[in-house]
């Protein structure tokens, strides 16, 4: 079994921390020493407390089950896969530290990175320090590994990327489009950096696949916002024919329940990218049928015995439905695992970096079933992107139609031109 | 003056403990420990200028903290500044915005003066998280901040960055210290107890409460720029309530009544914060249930309470000195 080692190592490490800071005249600190074990230790940041605790416990779930596996089969050259999990409450400043303290303090020698966006830039900066191999499993945020200025050799993305889904977001949207006569659009995304760029991303490639289409309407609901009655009202008012939505976790389920109240959605087309997801689908009272719904984690996408036998271990063993992030982070366990492999299980940030870069992996949330590990900027590409409709009851999402990776990648291209990324 | 050359001798003695830490080979993590704990420290202490020395509540501080952390790092990231005149120019630029929002809340009292600060940390917040082009928005300062070397001191490295924040540190202490104990740190505690008789002595109460506020908020930059350092970044939440909430929770915890009690608070908190995460997410849950404990309980800080048990015993011994005396007087009036 994989042992999330908090308690036992924990309390030696903190003997040894207090006897140390003792000798400094200070008062003690936790923790301090490297392991000592032939274990392979796997330190994983994420977010356990708050409203998105959630989505880290199925981060932590994918990993653990990911690894439970390779240590029954007698682990890598023998050597077991430990993983330490610590809380960084999503604060960046936490992570950084939290990071530090997993590799200097727990002796962990790879980080999986399981935090949301703005801690993984944060942990981004400390594997830019301290070189181990760093695997960000759940930060959409394109510019992280986009942007050459915060290229770190030795850190690399298995999360989705926002503009990949905004282009095959963008594509699927312009065809309903085209088909029905959906040209006057609103949108309502919540109010901040990831809402705001997502949308306009989303809108944009939308309009480049349809020309006739036009936003009328812009609704941007603060984070956390409890009440969304003036935001509906202000949909309804607006009597566009569609509405993109950018809202997610708890703050689209309030969105849901309220905007049921007012029959919003047999109002108007609606496509919502964060909707599909178990996290959301369980705790919205009355999901909504019709809604275009983007591609997060279903048992039905794909449609493959793998991805069915992947969701049924993860419930039997996790007693818990995955969400977006579960298979994310089992993508970033099992590219580890290759490249452990592949080093006879040595370690060392440089090493597993070159085993990574342009590795390609069979997985089941593969577009074919591959995804690959893009050399250039240490991001994935190939997994599954595209929207579907909802359904009221399982399996939740029904006529998905996955986005062709092609046009993806070109688009991609022309936008890290336009963005300064590339020449 | 006696006190004043005891106090930089203490101060010196901080700073050379300090330096010693990495001295005896005290791993990563003690170094860490102690330069997060430096940057929060600074928080509370400067915040407990304004509420243990002068009364003023502010529910806000964590803005300047923001601003030190941001205008610190933006200068380096701009490339056009070395470390001490970005350093300069980020106290330079808090200073100013001290001024500014101090100007507007000194003026008023209490649960006034608390919330218009807390209004000001709102808006200063909101400027961050919606001037995305700027500032980063919610993903903070990202793609590092550079560390060019200045007068041969390289603070790429961690040895070199943990010396750097240590003398920046002690410095701060030293000025505060020098601060409550100066004519100045009088008239505030006069303010703080009485501020009408303060104005009937003489006293422009505003003024002095604009320049505490001021002197403040540029140490609490300080913090935030060692921060940055640490963390290599600066983030919205190092400006959000819930830092500024943080920093009075380590007043409450360490005491407000005595100089070190806010930096005894901050070492208790993180040493709460970094245990409790290795044995639970339930972190704010065990930091509440001490919270609780001290003020239902203690009904003060520990170094208060320790404080106020040692004058009392002071007091007793010397009562007992003079009952002895009177009791030697009687003795040798009846005889």
């Amino acid at each position: 079994m994989t042992s999330i080692e908090q308690r036992r190592a924990s309390r030696r490490q903190l003997l040894k921390g207090a006897g140390a800071i003792a000798a400094a005249g200070l008062v003690g600190a936790p923790a301090i020493s490297r392991a000592q074990t032939g274990a392979i230790k796997i330190g994983v940041p994420t977010i356990l407390s708050g409203r998105v605790a959630i989505l880290g416990q199925s981060s932590v779930g994918a990993l653990k089950m990911s690894f439970d596996k390779v240590n029954a089969e007698g682990g890598i050259n023998g050597r077991k896969i430990e993983m330490v999990v610590r809380d960084s409450k999503g604060a960046p400043q936490e992570a950084a530290k939290v990071t530090r303290d997993l590799i200097n303090n727990d002796g962990c020698q790879i980080i999986i990175d399981a935090e949301a966006s703005s801690a993984a830039f944060a942990v981004q900066e400390v594997i830019r320090e301290v070189g181990v191999l760093c695997i960000h499993t759940n930060s959409e945020t394109s510019s992280l590994t986009a942007d050459p200025k915060l290229y770190v050799p030795t850190a690399f993305r298995t999360a989705r990327q926002g503009i990949h889904d905004a282009i095959g977001g963008g594509d699927y949207a312009a065809k309903v489009a085209k088909a029905k006569g959906l040209k006057k659009w609103a949108t309502c995304s919540p109010d901040y950096a990831y809402g705001r760029s997502n949308t306009a991303e989303f809108m944009e490639y939308a309009k480049h696949f349809d020309g006739n289409i036009t936003v009328v309407e812009e609704t941007w609901p603060k984070l956390f916002q409890p009440d969304y009655t003036e935001v509906v009202t202000k949909l309804l008012n607006a009597k566009a024919d569609a509405m993109y939505s950018a809202l997610w976790g708890g703050d689209l389920v309030a969105f849901i329940d309220q905007a049921n109240l007012y029959a919003l959605f047999e109002k108007q087309a609606s496509f919502m990218v964060n909707l599909g997801d178990y996290g959301v689908v369980d705790q919205v009272k009355q999901f909504p049928q019709g809604v275009y719904s983007g591609g997060r984690y279903n048992r039905t996408v794909p449609p493959t015995p793998e991805n069915e036998a992947w969701y049924l271990e993860y419930v039997k063993t996790q007693k818990s439905k995955p969400t977006n992030w579960s298979w994310e982070n089992a993508v970033g366990a099992q590219f580890l695992i290759e490249a452990l492999k592949k080093t006879n299980g040595d370690t060392n940030g440089k090493k597993l970096a070159e085993a990574i870069k342009g590795a390609k992996i069979k997985t089941p949330f593969g577009d074919g079933g591959t995804i690959t590990m893009r050399a250039e900027d240490n991001t994935t590409i190939n997994y599954i992107i595209g929207y579907g409709l909802s359904l009221s009851k399982e399996p939740y999402i029904s006529d998905f139609k996955t986005s062709p990776w092609e046009p993806i990648l070109e688009l991609e291209k022309q936008w890290k031109k336009k963005q300064g990324y590339a020449t | 003056m006696t006190s004043r050359w005891r106090d930089l001798g203490l101060a010196g003695l901080g700073l050379v403990l300090l330096l010693l830490v990495p001295v005896f080979g005290a791993p990563p993590a003690i170094r860490d420990f102690i330069m997060f704990g430096m940057a929060y420290g600074l928080l509370a202490m400067s915040l407990n200028l304004l509420i243990g020395y002068t009364g003023l509540v502010s529910f806000g501080h964590a803005m300047f903290f923001a601003a030190g952390a941001y205008a610190f790092g933006l200068a380096m990231q701009s490339g056009k500044f070395s470390i001490p005149g970005a350093f300069v120019l980020a106290i330079g630029f808090t200073a100013l915005m001290a001024l500014i929002v101090g100007a507007i809340c000194v003026r008023l009292n209490e649960i006034y003066f608390a919330f218009l600060t807390l209004a000001f940390q709102m808006l200063f917040y909101n400027i961050i998280l919606g001037w995305v082009s700027f500032t980063g928005g919610d993903q903070g300062l990202m793609g590092g901040i550079p560390r060019p070397k200045f007068l041969g001191i390289d603070l790429a490295d961690r040895t070199q960055l943990y010396v750097f924040c240590s003398v920046a540190f002690v410095v701060c202490i030293a000025i505060l210290r020098q601060i409550v104990t100066s004519p100045f740190g009088y008239t505030l505690r006069m303010i703080r107890d009485n501020q009408e008789r303060a104005a009937f002595l003489g006293i422009n109460v505003i003024m002095v409460k604009l320049a505490c506020f001021v002197m403040s908020a540029c140490i609490a930059a300080v913090g935030g720029i060692l921060l940055t350092l640490f963390v290599s970044g600066a983030y919205p939440n190092f400006g959000f309530w819930t830092t500024s909430g943080e920093a009075i929770f380590m007043i409450l915890l360490g005491g407000s009544n005595v100089f070190l009690g806010p930096l005894v608070g901050t070492v208790i908190l993180r040493l709460l914060n970094d245990i409790t995460v290795t044995y639970t997410s339930h972190t704010e849950l065990v930091l509440g249930i001490v919270i609780l404990i001290l003020v239902l309980g203690l009904r003060k800080g520990p170094l208060d309470l320790l404080a106020e048990r040692w004058e009392n015993r002071r007091q007793a011994k010397a009562q007992a000195v003079r009952d002895a005396a009177d009791k030697d007087a009687q003795t040798g009036r009846d005889a």
